[in-house]
């Protein structure tokens, strides 16, 4: 009597014991297809915002270009203009988007110059890149940056607003995104925006201002000249208002 | 003759410890492990932009506090989270579910990045004054972790 109880009991037992190592091994099934699912959610994700986003196409470095004369230089080279087109005079800017005295001109004094020389018809103005990638490594990015928003009639706007965002942005390792939320803030259509800025788009043309500034002997930023169309442009020796307002006076006498 | 057999269940009550609070922590170390991969991936110029809803994930990104010396904050968090993973993993396996060793290194990571995660989520809301969603969704994983990680301080004191 004891005997079979006891044997009854250990059979039970066993049952018992062994439905809990089949509950066991299925709550470590369950828990490795957890895992597993987890797994595969994030490497997609992840995968899919580096595939998608990933800036490596975008070029951000001058590229090599042919340029055997200055004639195809002085052709390849193309500043964005402003103002009235048939002015006698023009202001020529070299600026690098990445340079704090590009930024103090463009938030201080680039208002009045816009005011009184440019939007009164005075002068046209040219802005030309020069983006010094050696010490700037973002500036040839946002050189391109401006230039994708200009498809977008944007090109004036994306400019004041990398200058204004220029303590932010220069911070980044990669201020890509940072581009492109701008170019959104502003009311840019974002696919359009991103991939222009994941192209080579503009890169030849902003590598060729670049090389125009060397030959006319620019060797920083800002660096302005005032032209009338007669003979070499003016070089300014600083970028304080007066200087420009003297200088184009000075070009509508000649 | 009565073989009356001692019950054996163990006496250990680290020993009757589910092992569940382990596999909570191994999920979600492998969540938190995803969200440093992708701060990390965008701090290090993988991707473009980071998706962000709820606050300013570049202000809090681009501070100097996303970084400690040469190192990316989520770089910190990608090791941690791996770490617990591990940790977590092995903990669920028979052999190393009574183990005090995998039990106090899983209270210790887990106290270390809960407490880390607090003063990170301090900086956002006081010093940087933006919050960065994942920054906030990686405290939160890192919070209940932290609480799974609890039942441990009984296995710890388990007679194993």
């Amino acid at each position: 009597m004891t005997w079979s109880w006891h044997v009854s009991r250990t059979n039970r037992e066993k049952k018992k014991s062994g439905r809990a190592v089949g509950a066991r091994s299925s709550g470590m099934t369950r828990f490795y297809v957890v895992l597993g699912v987890v797994a595969l959610v994030g490497v997609a994700a992840v995968g899919y915002s580096v595939s998608s986003k990933a800036m490596g196409t975008a070029v951000a470095e001058p590229v090599d270009l042919d340029i055997p004369d200055l004639g195809t230089l002085v052709s390849l080279a193309k500043g964005v203009e402003r103002g009235n087109p048939d002015a006698p005079v023009t202001i020529l800017e070299f600026a690098d988007y990445q340079c704090p005295a590009c930024g103090q001109y463009a938030m201080m004094i680039k208002p009045q110059v816009d005011l009184q020389l440019v939007e009164s018809g005075r002068a046209k103005y040219v802005f030309y890149d020069f983006p010094l990638v050696q010490s700037h490594p973002g500036a040839f990015l946002a050189a391109r940056a401006a230039r994708c928003a200009g498809e977008q009639d944007a090109y004036w706007t994306y400019h004041d607003e990398l200058f204004r965002q220029q303590n932010r942005w220069t911070a980044e390792r990669s201020p890509a995104g940072l581009f492109v939320d701008y170019a959104v803030s502003l009311g840019l259509d974002e696919d359009e925006f991103g991939s222009c800025l994941r192209s080579d788009r503009y890169a030849d043309v902003i590598t060729a201002n670049l090389e125009l500034g060397r030959q006319l002997g620019v060797s920083g930023t800002p660096t302005f000249m005032v032209s009338s169309g007669q003979g070499m442009a003016t070089r300014l020796p600083d970028w304080y208002f007066d200087s420009f307002e003297s200088a184009v006076a000075e070009a509508e006498g000649r | 003759m009565t073989a009356v057999e001692a019950p054996s269940p163990s006496d250990s009550r680290a020993a009757e410890a589910s092992p569940g609070s382990r596999m909570i922590v191994a999920v979600l170390a492998l969540v938190g492990f995803f969200i440093s991969l992708y701060l990390l991936a965008y701090s290090v110029g993988l991707t473009g932009t980071l998706m962000c809803g709820v606050g300013d994930c570049s202000a809090v990104q681009s501070s100097e506090y996303a970084r400690l010396g040469p190192l990316p904050v989520s770089a910190l968090g990608v090791v941690g989270y791996a770490v617990l993973f591990l940790l977590g993993l092995m903990g669920v396996q028979p052999r190393y579910r009574d183990s005090r060793l995998v039990a106090g290194l899983l209270l210790v990571g887990a106290s270390m990045g809960f407490l880390y995660s607090a003063y990170l989520t301090y900086l956002e809301a006081a010093v940087i004054g933006e919050w960065c969603q994942w920054c906030v969704l990686s405290a939160i994983v890192m919070t209940l972790i932290f609480l799974a990680c609890l039942p441990e301080v009984r296995r710890i004191g388990g007679r194993t």
